[in-house]
Order: C-alpha cells, then sequence, then structure tokens
C-alpha cells in the first residue's frame, strides 16, 4: 500500500514528519532513527544570527507532558548553511526548514539566506514559539500581523511555504486564513501550549525561562481541535503535531484534516516512534477498509 | 567506543544501598564496555526517560550497575523493579571520563548520588595508575552515605568520609579533604561528580594546579544532543558558549565550564 501524501507541491513518501526542536539538525539520531524511513524532518529553528536561548533548567516533566524552555538556540542561518546543510542534502527525506526571527526583516534575512542553497523543500515559518521576548509568538498572534510576516516572506521565495501556528491564540483559523490569503501553502499546528511549573524544593518556577511550552499527550486535544478549526477555514493543507505517539493518534489527525504529521516529544521516550508507526500504518489502513491515506484526510469533517 | 542504541536488559540483582538510593544490576554485555562516566537513559512511565551513569561496569561478567536516588515518580517506579525484571534503556550515552595519568596522584570525590560513577572509574583504572589513589566521599547524613563499602573493598588506606551533620565522618562538605589533599599533592588529578555547588567549588580550589574532570548533571530531554535542554556555560573559542551535557559531557575539564 503506498502511503505517499501530498502538501502541496510536496510529496513526502508517508505522512510521518520529524518535529522542529525535537531533532536537532539531522544527524543526531543516527544510528537510532533511520531518517530515509521517515515522510521528512523539520530542522530547528534557524535565526540570521545565533541565538544563545534561555537560562536552564530547559525542560520539566509534567503529568502527560513536558514543559520546554529552550529559547530557540540555534548557530545562525550561516553556520547551518556551511555545517548542517551539507549532511541535509545528502538525504533522500524531505527537510523542512523552520525559520525564526525577532522582526519581519529578520524571518526575510532567513529566508534570502537560504535562497542560494539547495537540498530545502519547504520553509517552516514560525510565528508561535513560545520561549522567546520578541518576535516569535507575537508574530502569531493575530491575523493581521501573521499576514505581514508570511506576506514579506513569499517576497523572497518561491520555495513552499509552511506557516506554524500557535494554540495560544482565540480564533487559530482567522490567523490560518490570513496567511493563506497572502501565499502561505500549508499551515503546520500546532506549537506547544504556554504553561509553567513550580520547583517546590526551591521554591521558584521550574524553568529557566519561568514560562515554557508544553508537548506530549497532553496537548494532542488541543492540537486535534486547532487542526478541526483550520482544516474548515482554509482550503491549503494543514501538517498536524501535538502529542502524537500512535498510528491511531496519526489517524486521527488526519481525520481532523491533516495530510501529513508531526511526531516530537514522543521521539525523546521512544526514539523508535516515527518507524513504528509507518511500519504499523498500511495494517491500520487496511482494518479501516481504505486504500490509500488520502481517503482518510478530513473525514471527520462536517459534511464529510 | 560502543554507539548508542535502544535494547531491553533483565535486572540480575537489585540492592538497597541507603535511604532512598538503590542499586540495579543489568546483564547488558554492550553497557558493560562503556566507559566510567558515561550514562544511559532509562524508561519509566512518564513522557521522558531517567538518565544514570553507570555505578559499576564488569565487561568479564557483562553487567553494568546503575545507582540512583528516588526523587519522583520516575524513580519511584524505577525503584520498585525487581530481579527477574527488564529495563528499557537507551544507551551508553555521553563522554565518559577519560583514563587518569598513571603518574599522577589520584583523587576520587563524590557528593550523594554523585558517587556512584566515581566507583566505576575507580575499578576500571586502580591498576593502571601507580600513584596513590585517594576517595573522598561525601554526604547529608550516614543514612544517605552509599559506597563506603565498595571503595573500602578496593582502596586498602582509609577513606575520608563527610556529613552535613556530622553523623559520620567529619562534619562539613568534602571540600575540607579535597583542600587538605590537594596541597599534599598540588599536581594531583580529581575527578569529580555530586551538587552542582561542590563541583563548582572543586573547579575554584583546582584553579591553582592540577587537573580535575566533573561529572554534571541537568535536567534532560533526548539524551543525545538534538533538544538542547540540558545545556551548560562554557568556554568557547570566541567567547562563552552552551555546551550539551548528554553530548559533549556528562564530563568535562574544570577550566572548560563558566559558573554563574
Amino acid at each position: 500500500m503506498s502511503l505517499e501524501v501530498r502538501v502541496g507541491a510536496v510529496r513526502l513518501a508517508n505522512p510521518i514528519m520529524a518535529a522542529s526542536g525535537t531533532f536537532g539538525f539531522g544527524p543526531e539520531y543516527q544510528g537510532l532513527v533511520n531518517i530515509e524511513r521517515l515522510g521528512g524532518i523539520a530542522v530547528k529553528g534557524v535565526s540570521p544570527v545565533p541565538w544563545p536561548g534561555n537560562p536552564p533548567p530547559r525542560v520539566w516533566e509534567t503529568e502527560g507532558g513536558m514543559l520546554n524552555s529552550i529559547g530557540l538556540q540555534n548557530p545562525g542561518v550561516e553556520v547551518f548553511c556551511r555545517e548542517d546543510l551539507p549532511f541535509l542534502r545528502t538525504t533522500q527525506t524531505r527537510v523542512v526548514v523552520n525559520v525564526i526571527g525577532r522582526t519581519i526583516d529578520e524571518y526575510c534575512q532567513v529566508v534570502d539566506r537560504l535562497e542560494a542553497e539547495s537540498g530545502i523543500d519547504a520553509l517552516e515559518l514560525n510565528i508561535s514559539c513560545p520561549n522567546i521576548k520578541e518576535g516569535g509568538m507575537s508574530f502569531g498572534q493575530d491575523p493581521e500581523h501573521a499576514a505581514q510576516v508570511t506576506r514579506a516572506v513569499r517576497t523572497c521565495t518561491k520555495r513552499p511555504l509552511w506557516v506554524k501556528l500557535s494554540p495560544n491564540v482565540a480564533d487559530p483559523g482567522a490567523i490560518a486564513a490570513a496567511v493563506e490569503m497572502v501565499g502561505a501553502d500549508a499551515i503546520s499546528a500546532i506549537n506547544t501550549v504556554v504553561g509553567m511549573a513550580i520547583d517546590v524544593k526551591r521554591r521558584r518556577p521550574a524553568l529557566g525561562g519561568i514560562s515554557g511550552g508544553l508537548s506530549g499527550p497532553a496537548i494532542k486535544p488541543i492540537a486535534l481541535r486547532v487542526v478541526y478549526q483550520v482544516a474548515q477555514s482554509v482550503s491549503i493543507p494543514i501538517v498536524g503535531m501535538g502529542g502524537i505517539r500512535s498510528v491511531e493518534d496519526v489517524v486521527e489527525f488526519l481525520m481532523a484534516g491533516a495530510s501529513a504529521v508531526m511526531v516530537g516529544t514522543a521521539t525523546f521516550a521512544e526514539p523508535g516512534t516515527m518507524e513504528a508507526i509507518i511500519e504499523e500504518l498500511p495494517g491500520y489502513l487496511a482494518r479501516l477498509e481504505v486504500s490509500s491515506v488520502h481517503e482518510l484526510i478530513g473525514a471527520a469533517l462536517p459534511g464529510r | 567506543m560502543e554507539s548508542p542504541r535502544v535494547s531491553r536488559y533483565r535486572i540480575v540483582s537489585r540492592m538497597e544501598k541507603a535511604k532512598d538510593h538503590v542499586e540495579l544490576i543489568l546483564e547488558a554485555p554492550v553497557l558493560s564496555r562503556a566507559v566510567p562516566g558515561q550514562f544511559v537513559h532509562v524508561r519509566t512511565p512518564g513522557t521522558l526517560r531517567r538518565p544514570i551513569s553507570f555505578s559499576r561496569l564488569n565487561p568479564v561478567r557483562g553487567e553494568a550497575g546503575l545507582l540512583f536516588q528516588v526523587v519522583g515518580p520516575g524513580t519511584a517506579w524505577l525503584a520498585g523493579r525487581e530481579q527477574g525484571d527488564w529495563l528499557d534503556v537507551l544507551g551508553p550515552l555521553g563522554q565518559g571520563f577519560p583514563r587518569p595519568e598513571p603518574h599522577r596522584p589520584w583523587c576520587l570525590v563524590g557528593g550523594g548520588v554523585g558517587i556512584p560513577p566515581l566507583y566505576a572509574a575507580l575499578t576500571a583504572w586502580q591498576d593502571d595508575v601507580t600513584s596513590s589513589i585517594d576517595a573522598i566521599l561525601g554526604a547529608r547524613s550516614q543514612d544517605y552515605l552509599i559506597m563506603l563499602d565498595d571503595f573500602g573493598a578496593q582502596i586498602d588506606h582509609p577513606i575520608e568520609v563527610t556529613t552535613d551533620d556530622g553523623s559520620v565522618g567529619g562534619q562539613g562538605t568534602v571540600l575540607g579533604p579535597l583542600a587538605h589533599w590537594h596541597a599534599r599533592h598540588p599536581t594531583g588529578q580529581v575527578y569529580a561528580c555530586g551538587p552542582t555547588p561542590m563541583l563548582a567549588a572543586v573547579a575554584r580550589l583546582m584553579q591553582t594546579s592540577g587537573v580535575a574532570y566533573l561529572a554534571l548533571e541537568q535536567r534532560m530531554g533526548c539524551g543525545v544532543g538534538a533538544c538542547l535542554a540540558c545545556v551548560v556555560m562554557a568556554n568557547g573559542p570566541e567567547g562563552p558558549l552552551w555546551r550539551r551535557v548528554c553530548h559533549d559531557g556528562p564530563v568535562f575539564r574544570a577550566e572548560e565550564l563558566i559558573w554563574s
């Protein structure tokens, strides 16, 4: 059974990708995950200059999930192009570069610099990271700002442009519709949910960054609701993510309207999660009596 | 060096080592060839694995020991495992201690649950060191002191012990005895593991002379260098930079690190 799916112009061998921030720049999981088996990988967010990230502790386990406050530490686009892209060019899997900035101009600087480079299949515009003070999530808070940054980046590149949305907003569907209007090719949903924890032994917030982003199974219902809502607000494809760890989770996201999915936090505990899902997917589809992934996309939407 | 893998290993014995401290011995030939100071990421029912250093490495018997403190639900679950149970383990991970220099006096300094990797280092390399070998072990109180008997079986002269409350050994921290040792052995080599304030103090003490390698602890996510959670500030060629405890460490040379 073919597991191939398309996210706009991007063909994936299967709908399972690694989520940005959980899979480094590609080689970190070598020997533990066969990246050639994956539908794609989204690398860690890349900014125009190196970003130091937030003070530790940067992770804290919570019931059914975890908080992170990495703060988008990354070596900057120059180092990424010089040291990380050569490895990524050797893989057949789809490479999605997550792009971050503090200003619209910074997003454009990254995208401009990447224009000269091969080996990139799509850009994922991160307007939803909860862990930085400026830029990041602030662009994803309302339709107007989201459209401004998307429109600006759209003029810099013809590459497939995915916009990653935050769940920490009143109406994600409106933001999705606004970025679709100005040329986004797909929506990634969702980024982490803002939260915090207290370390009772220290009587302080558990994370160095005070608040952080919640991920893992605890946020799956939140993510499904956003995907389901966005699917009714736009006609471009959706890449769904948030707490996925099983083939059944994947099928839920497909039925809610996602064309493909990303797996993140689950990889930390079980590096083999994505490959196990890909292995189990054909049998699961057969039990649902469908002959392709495509038949399930949006199956739970009203009017289907 | 053994490359990391996810595998299941059988527990061949379980010991209560002190209050809230349990040691599990795994039948694990691959892990038994790890380097002292390396660690494994153990699957527990929660979202993240638990990083635990090797307390023993016995490549002849194909066994590896994990000694941990019960601090939360994950480690409480782990402490409930019994002989014959299986553990899901990712490892071996990280960079361990280097082989000690044979002619330098060697001192192993452990605080609390930082003691186990030093025992693994001692048993791996004690025959390589022709100079003196000493150990200084610290704990909150006698109830929490681990592996004194293990060290005693390897080292034929008294082991320095300190406790915060003086219930065994000298009252105070390992820093007092270490300062004396350093005064007697100014060019010695120190391997240390313990709470961050203790390691910072060891690093300060060893600034003037000698060599110190420190095994660090930090809240960890992936364990393989991908998520950038477990960072520490270190000196880089162009100024301070974050290094990953899981991948660049957990063992660092003292002078590599920047203490806030």
